[in-house]
C-alpha cells in the first residue's frame, strides 16, 4: 500500500486514457504522510534506543574487549573462550540449569496449596496471605533470617539434632555440595507465594457449571483436580513454569547474594552473579558483558518458548 | 496479567538492566592516569561528599568522623561535608563504579596499596602529595603503602595490626602454659583445647575474610620481601610455588585437627571472630580496635595477645602485620580538592588524633601521636607489635580481582572441606585470570613493582 489512484473512477485509469484516446500515463502520487504521529511516539522510540537498543548494542560490542572500566583492549572472541575455559562460568552456568529443577517443584507445591485453599479451607484468606507473605520480603532480610536458620549450629540444624535426626543436619551454607541447593530452596520458599497467588486466581475464575456438572457424576476429590480443574489452567500454568524458568536463570542474584554471597569457593556463584562479580567487584569488564550475552540468548530462548506455547493454535504466523 | 511484575516475562529487562549498568560503565573514554585536574577549587567554601569506611577496623571510627566533620563545618562555615558510610562488600565495585562516571565522592576510601593505586593508575584518584604540604605528609606514617613513582596518593588515618588473641583462663582450664609461638605449638594447644571441649580458634569465612587473613599471616612467612610475591603476580615467579601457596598447607592442617570451630564455614568473619568475644572460643585472630572490643566484653586482664606462630622461613616470617587498612584520596574529579586536602590534612591535628585513640583505642598513623598516652597494658602490647619494623600486611599488594576471586575464594575452598591443590588451582587461575583480564592494570602494576 501507499501508492493511491487519483481518479475516483471506477474504471481502470490505462482504460480510461486509451478509451479517451489520449495518451496520458495514469498519474500516480505519493500521499503526504503527517509528521505529527511520529512526533509523538519519538519520546518511546527515544526511550527504548536509550533503554535497550543502545545498551545491547554496548554489551555486544563490549564482549569483544578486554579490560577495567577505563582502557579496553579488542580481543575478539577471547571473552567468550576464557567464559568457556572458566570452570566458575561453567559451573556457575550449571547452577542455573540446578535451580531450573525448582521450577516443577514449586509449580507442583504451589498448585497444590492453591487447590486446596481453592476448597474452601477454613480462613483460606488468611492462609493465601501467610503463603504470599515472603513474596514481598525484602531480599536483605530473607538473606539474614536464611543465614542464621541455615547456619551449620543453626536453628534448623539445632531442631535436627533436637528431634534425633542429627545425621541429616548439614552445613547448607557452607558446604560447596550443599550451598547453590540452600538458595534452591530460599528460592521455592519466596516464589511459592507468588504462585498460589496466580493458580487461586485462575481457579475462582473457571465457570462453576463444569465442576458442579462433574461433582453430579459422581468424580472424586483427585478426579476433579486432575481431570476437570487443573487441565483448565493449562494456560496458567504454562505461564507461571515460564516465568519462573526465567526468574531462576536471570532473576536468582539477589537470592545468591544474600544467603551465600556466591560461596564457598563460588559454588553457589549464577551466571547473574558472575557477572556482577567481573564486571564490578573484579574488574573484568570484557567477561561481564561476554557472560551477559549468553545470559541474553538463554533468556531470549526461553521467550521464544514462552511466546509459542502462548500463540494460537490457528496461529500459523507471528514472528517465530 | 495477574501477579504479573512488569518486564519480567519480557525477559530483556534484565539484559537491559545488565546492559545499562555493565555496558555503560564501560562507554567513556579512558582518562591518563593520575594527574589532578583544575585549580582545586576554594579551600573555604564548599560542599565535599566522602565515601567513608572504617568502622570494621576500628569500632567507634564511625562516630568520630560525624564528631570531627561537625566540628570542621564549624571552623570552616563555608564548608559542608557530607558523609557517606561505605560497606565492605561494595567497597571496591561501588567506587569503581562511582570512577567510571567521574562523579560521587570528593573523597573516598579504599585499602592500601593496589586496592588505592589501581584506581589511580585508572586517572580516579589526585596526588595527595600536590595538595598536601611535604611538612604535613612527613608527619604520616605508612605513605609508602600508597607512593608510586613519588607521588603520594592517600592519606592513612591509623595504623593496625592483627595479633592472635588468646583467652587465658581457657588457655589454663586446657593446661596451655602459653602463647602458641610456633605452629607446632599452635596445633599442640589446639589439641588440648579441644581435649578439654573448648572450640580452640573461633573464626568466620562465609565471607572469605579468614582465607584472606590468613594469606597475610601465613602467606608472606615464606617471602624474604613483598617483591616475591609481586613476582609471582607478575609472572616472572610460579605463583603455583609452594613458596607462594604453601600457605594453604597449615590452614588445611587446622581444619583437618578440629582447630577451627566446626561452623566457620556458614559464618562471616565477624560473626565467627565474635566466638571469642563470647568467651566460646579460645583463640582468635582480631583487629587492634576489635580486640579492644573483647577486652571490655571478657576483661582486659583475661586476653593476651602474640604474633602469630612461626610456619614459614623467609625473612617475612619474623615482622609483624602492621598496616593503615583504609586510606582517604581526593578523586580525580573533585572540583573541591583545596578543600579536601584541607579536612584530611586537619584530621592529623593533634586534638584529633588524641580523639581518635580515645574513640578507637587505634593509633592514629601520625608521628605526632604520643605513646606515653598509652595506659593499658593491652595497648601497650599492641604498639610494641605495630611499631615493630618491616611490618606488611601482604593482602595489600594483590590486585583486587586476584584477591577476590584467588585469596578469599582459595580460603573457602580450604574451610569448606576442600584440598591444598584445589585452592593452590583456585588462587592460581584468578592470577591467570586478572593477566588476561586487565592489561593495563597489569602493566602498570608490573612497572610499579619495578620499581
Amino acid at each position: 500500500m501507499g501508492w493511491a489512484v487519483t481518479q475516483t473512477s471506477s474504471v481502470p485509469p490505462a482504460a480510461a486514457a486509451s478509451a479517451a484516446g489520449g495518451t496520458p500515463r495514469p498519474r500516480r502520487t505519493r500521499p503526504r504522510r503527517p509528521v505529527w504521529p511520529y512526533l509523538f511516539v519519538l519520546p518511546a522510540i527515544a526511550a527504548l534506543g536509550f533503554g535497550f537498543v543502545f545498551p545491547l548494542f554496548s554489551v555486544v560490542r563490549n564482549s569483544f574487549f578486554a579490560g577495567t572500566f577505563y582502557e579496553m583492549q579488542y580481543v575478539g572472541l577471547g571473552n567468550f573462550r576464557q567464559l568457556f575455559g572458566d570452570g566458575v562460568f561453567l559451573h556457575s552456568l550449571a547452577n542455573n540449569l540446578r535451580l531450573l529443577l525448582t521450577v516443577p517443584l514449586m509449580t507442583v507445591l504451589a498448585l497444590l496449596v492453591a487447590v486446596v485453599l481453592h476448597d474452601g479451607v477454613r480462613g483460606w484468606r488468611v492462609h493465601r496471605g501467610a503463603v504470599f507473605l515472603p513474596y514481598i520480603l525484602p531480599a536483605a532480610g530473607i538473606g539474614l533470617a536464611f543465614g542464621a536458620l541455615l547456619q551449620f549450629n543453626g536453628a534448623l540444624n539445632q531442631a535436627l539434632r533436637g528431634i534425633g535426626l542429627g545425621f541429616l543436619a548439614q552445613d547448607w551454607l557452607g558446604s560447596q555440595h550443599w550451598s547453590i541447593w540452600s538458595v534452591g530452596g530460599v528460592v521455592v520458599w519466596q516464589q511459592l507465594g507468588f504462585g498460589v497467588v496466580v493458580f487461586l486466581a485462575a481457579l475462582l475464575s473457571l465457570p462453576t457449571e463444569v465442576v458442579e456438572a462433574a461433582r453430579l457424576d459422581g468424580v472424586s476429590w483427585w478426579q476433579l483436580q486432575t481431570r476437570v480443574q487443573i487441565p483448565q489452567l493449562r494456560s496458567t500454568i504454562e505461564f507461571f513454569v515460564v516465568t519462573e524458568a526465567i526468574t531462576v536463570l536471570s532473576w536468582v542474584f539477589t537470592y545468591v547474594y544474600v544467603v551465600t554471597g556466591g560461596g564457598p569457593a563460588n559454588s553457589s556463584s549464577v551466571m547473574e552473579f558472575y557477572i556482577w562479580r567481573n564486571g564490578f567487584a573484579q574488574g573484568s569488564v570484557g567477561l561481564a558483558n561476554a557472560a551477559a550475552v549468553v545470559v541474553l540468548v538463554l533468556a531470549a530462548v526461553l521467550i521464544a518458548v514462552y511466546l509459542r506455547l502462548r500463540r494460537p493454535p490457528d496461529d500459523e504466523g507471528g514472528v517465530l | 496479567m495477574l501477579g504479573h511484575r512488569p518486564g519480567r516475562v519480557a525477559g530483556l529487562a534484565f539484559a537491559a538492566a545488565v546492559a545499562i549498568t555493565v555496558a555503560g560503565c564501560t562507554a567513556s573514554s579512558p582518562s591518563s592516569g593520575g594527574e589532578a585536574s583544575g585549580g582545586g577549587g576554594d579551600a573555604e567554601k564548599a560542599d565535599l561528599t566522602y565515601w567513608y569506611w572504617g568502622e570494621s577496623d576500628a569500632p567507634g571510627a564511625n562516630d568520630w568522623m560525624k564528631a570531627r566533620i561537625a566540628e570542621y563545618q564549624q571552623q570552616h562555615p563555608g564548608v559542608k561535608i557530607n558523609l557517606v558510610l561505605q560497606s565492605t562488600d561494595t567497597l571496591i565495585g561501588a567506587f569503581t563504579t562511582a570512577a567510571q562516571t567521574k562523579s560521587g565522592p570528593d573523597i573516598a576510601t579504599q585499602w592500601a596499596t593496589i586496592p588505592v593505586l589501581s584506581q589511580a593508575w585508572a586517572g580516579a584518584v589526585a596526588p595527595l602529595s600536590d595538595y598536601v604540604p611535604e611538612d604535613k605528609r612527613s608527619q604520616w606514617i605508612g605513605t609508602q603503602e600508597n607512593t608510586d613513582k613519588g607521588k603520594l596518593y592517600a592519606m592513612p588515618m591509623y595504623v593496625i595490626g592483627i595479633p592472635l588473641a588468646y583467652n587465658k583462663d581457657l588457655f589454663t582450664k586446657a593446661g596451655v602454659a602459653e602463647a602458641p609461638k610456633t605452629f607446632d605449638d599452635l596445633l599442640g594447644a589446639c589439641r588440648k583445647l579441644k581435649t578439654a571441649g573448648i572450640t580452640p580458634i573461633g573464626m568466620g569465612n562465609k565471607d572469605g575474610y579468614f582465607g584472606a587473613w590468613f594469606f597475610s599471616n601465613f602467606g608472606k612467612q615464606s617471602l624474604d620481601s613483598t617483591d616475591d610475591l609481586k613476582k609471582a603476580i607478575i609472572g616472572t615467579a610460579d605463583i603455583k610455588d609452594p613458596k607462594y601457596t604453601g600457605f594453604y598447607e597449615p590452614m588445611h592442617q587446622l581444619k583437618a585437627n578440629g582447630c577451627l570451630n566446626d561452623d566457620i564455614a556458614s559464618l562471616t568473619l565477624d560473626q565467627g571472630m565474635a566466638k571469642f568475644g563470647s568467651g566460646k572460643a579460645a583463640m582468635a585472630w582480631g583487629t587492634d580496635g576489635i580486640i579492644n572490643g573483647w577486652a571490655k566484653q571478657l576483661g582486659a586482664d583475661k586476653i593476651g595477645i602474640t604474633r602469630t606462630p612461626k610456619w614459614g622461613s623467609g625473612k617475612l616470617a619474623d615482622v609483624y602485620n602492621t598496616t593503615q587498612s583504609s586510606s582517604a584520596f581526593i578523586t580525580s574529579w573533585s572540583k573541591n580538592k583545596k578543600a579536601a586536602a584541607q579536612f584530611l590534612t586537619w584530621l592529623h591535628e593533634p586534638a584529633n588524633l588524641s580523639s581518635w585513640y580515645e574513640a578507637t583505642g587505634i593509633f592514629p598513623a601520625d608521628k605526632g601521636f604520643q605513646p606515653s598516652s598509652i595506659k593499658d597494658d593491652l595497648g601497650k602490647q599492641m604498639w610494641d607489635l605495630d611499631s615493630s619494623d618491616g611490618a606488611v600486611w601482604l593482602e595489600n599488594y594483590l590486585p583486587p580481582s586476584v584477591d577476590g576471586d584467588g585469596n578469599l575464594a582459595g580460603g573457602q575452598v580450604i574451610t569448606s572441606g576442600g584440598s591444598v591443590k584445589d585452592a593452590v588451582d583456585t588462587f592460581s587461575k584468578a592470577v591467570e585470570k586478572w593477566r588476561s583480564q586487565n592489561p593495563v592494570e597489569v602493566k602498570n602494576y608490573t612497572a610499579w613493582a619495578g620499581q
